[in-house]
């Protein structure tokens, strides 16, 4: 499949969807820039989302206790004042200049000509945390994800984990897979408890407290045969297998940024009080940025991005100020 | 600000924590696992997770002799050589890099609950 790799304009690409680039994409609008904001997550929201979405958020001004879920929504409501183009599941893998203006390619091709970046990428690039049993069959039988569902239909699906992610995915290939088996190593699942409920009584084969010690098959020809699990009492059972779904959760790391030519501080992106980094047009607010002093908060990350977009409005405009004006006298 | 993993964990090391901690920052000694404070982004997805309680926030340890105790010892896991070393481990940067280092501090080895 060939495709011509697609190139999508803006004044602003945001590189992460958490709450300070949400916060961010509400404030390019209303500095009345055109905003694209990307994320590898399929969803907005960050570590909000992935982490503790049915969690109460006390610390942010104005809101007593708001449940994560309900905080992220608000949040995407806000930013949707001014339609801002969303790129989910989508990584930006690469940052370059053009005539001092940034240009970004996305994991899919996609080409992001933008008049200024801003970086809110927090804790940076989740990667799946590896079957350490059998890593050499990933791509040939064994994965981190169900991208499409109708790849396993008629299979003999094993699915490794006790998250949202293994009961969901167990859940959705419940009636086309021929057969699904869940394995845990713990005694509880973390999932949500009406997921569990529902592949409880799907049929599925479950196996707590057991984990998983053998691919076998031929590994030459990418066929996979079997697996072997072991309880934690050393009982072994194999299982016939043609696809393995490891859903072990996510490890985070800088990932690409790392090698964009962003001065970096430890694990974070270093700034200055207008939330410039080293490289032209290319800016950084929240949990990602590092200087003297920095309180990693959202608060804080709120405060650090509305501060770089006007910063951007101004470097994109100069006849622009930089206060922006009061958002109360805004009738948009 | 960091997590810490205390008492509960010696000679139980469940792993739950480590599944689910989203910067790899936990590792795995000899008796229990031990959380790097420089690298935790307390972020708090261990502590609910554990199924014998054993993390706490490191807030708790000022209130708490025996926290702190767990607290202290966590930072010498990784400051200080542990036995058969040269160098201490640091701040690696991820645990998995390192596997189960099936080692501990001196506190933890000698420790009867």
């Amino acid at each position: 499949m060939t495709t011509t790799p697609e190139t999508l304009t803006a004044d602003v690409l945001i590189v992460g969807a958490g709450p300070t680039g949400l916060y961010g994409a509400y404030y390019a609008g209303f500095r009345g820039l055109s905003t694209i904001v990307v994320d590898v997550l399929p969803q907005a929201g960050g570590q909000v989302m992935a982490l503790y979405p049915e969690k109460e958020i006390r610390d942010v001004a104005a809101l007593p206790s708001i449940r994560g879920r309900d905080f992220v929504a608000n949040l995407v409501a806000q930013a949707d004042t001014y339609a801002p183009t969303y790129l989910l599941g989508r990584q930006a893998v690469s940052l370059d200049h053009e005539s001092d203006e940034p240009v970004v390619t996305l994991d899919d091709g996609t080409v992001v000509r933008a008049r200024a970046v801003v970086l809110t990428a927090g804790i940076g690039t989740p990667t799946p945390r590896p079957l350490e049993v059998g890593a050499e069959w990933l791509g040939s039988g064994l994965s981190y994800f169900v991208i499409d569902p109708a790849v396993h239909a008629d299979r003999d699906v094993v699915i490794v984990g006790g998250g949202d992610s293994a009961l969901d995915w167990a859940d959705a290939l419940a009636s086309i897979a021929r057969s699904v088996t869940l394995v845990h190593r713990r005694k509880t699942f973390r999932g949500h408890a009406a997921t569990l409920a529902r592949v409880q009584e799907s049929g599925t084969a479950i196996h707590t407290d057991t984990e998983v010690v053998a691919l076998d098959g031929d590994l030459a020809a990418g066929v996979l045969e079997k697996v072997t699990l072991q309880a934690r009492s050393g009982e072994q059972v194999v299982v016939a297998a043609d696809h393995v779904i490891a859903a072990l959760g996510f490890i985070s790391d800088l990932g690409p940024l790392r090698e964009w030519g962003v001065e970096l501080s430890g694990r974070s992106v270093a700034v200055d009080r207008a939330g410039r980094t080293n490289l032209p047009r290319v800016y950084a607010a929240g949990d990602l940025t590092d200087y003297d002093g920095k309180v990693r908060l959202m608060s804080v990350g709120f405060g650090e991005v509305a501060t770089a977009m006007n910063h951007v409005a101004v470097e994109l405009d100069p006849e622009l100020t930089l206060f922006p004006g009061h958002s109360t006298d805004d009738a948009a | 600000m960091t997590y810490v993993i205390g008492a509960n964990c010696i000679d139980e090391i469940d792993r739950a924590c480590v599944e689910v901690c989203p910067v790899d920052c936990i590792y795995v000694g000899g008796r229990k696992s031990y959380i790097n404070e420089n690298e935790c982004i307390d972020c708090g997805a261990c502590e609910v997770e554990c199924p014998v309680d054993a993390i706490f926030v490191d807030r708790r340890a000022r209130k708490d002799p025996e926290l702190a105790r767990f607290l202290e010892d966590s930072r010498a896991f990784f400051a200080e050589p542990l036995p058969g070393r040269a160098e201490p481990i640091g701040n690696p940067g991820g645990a998995q890099k390192l596997g189960d280092l099936g080692v501990d501090t001196p506190f933890v080895a000698a420790f009867e609950a």
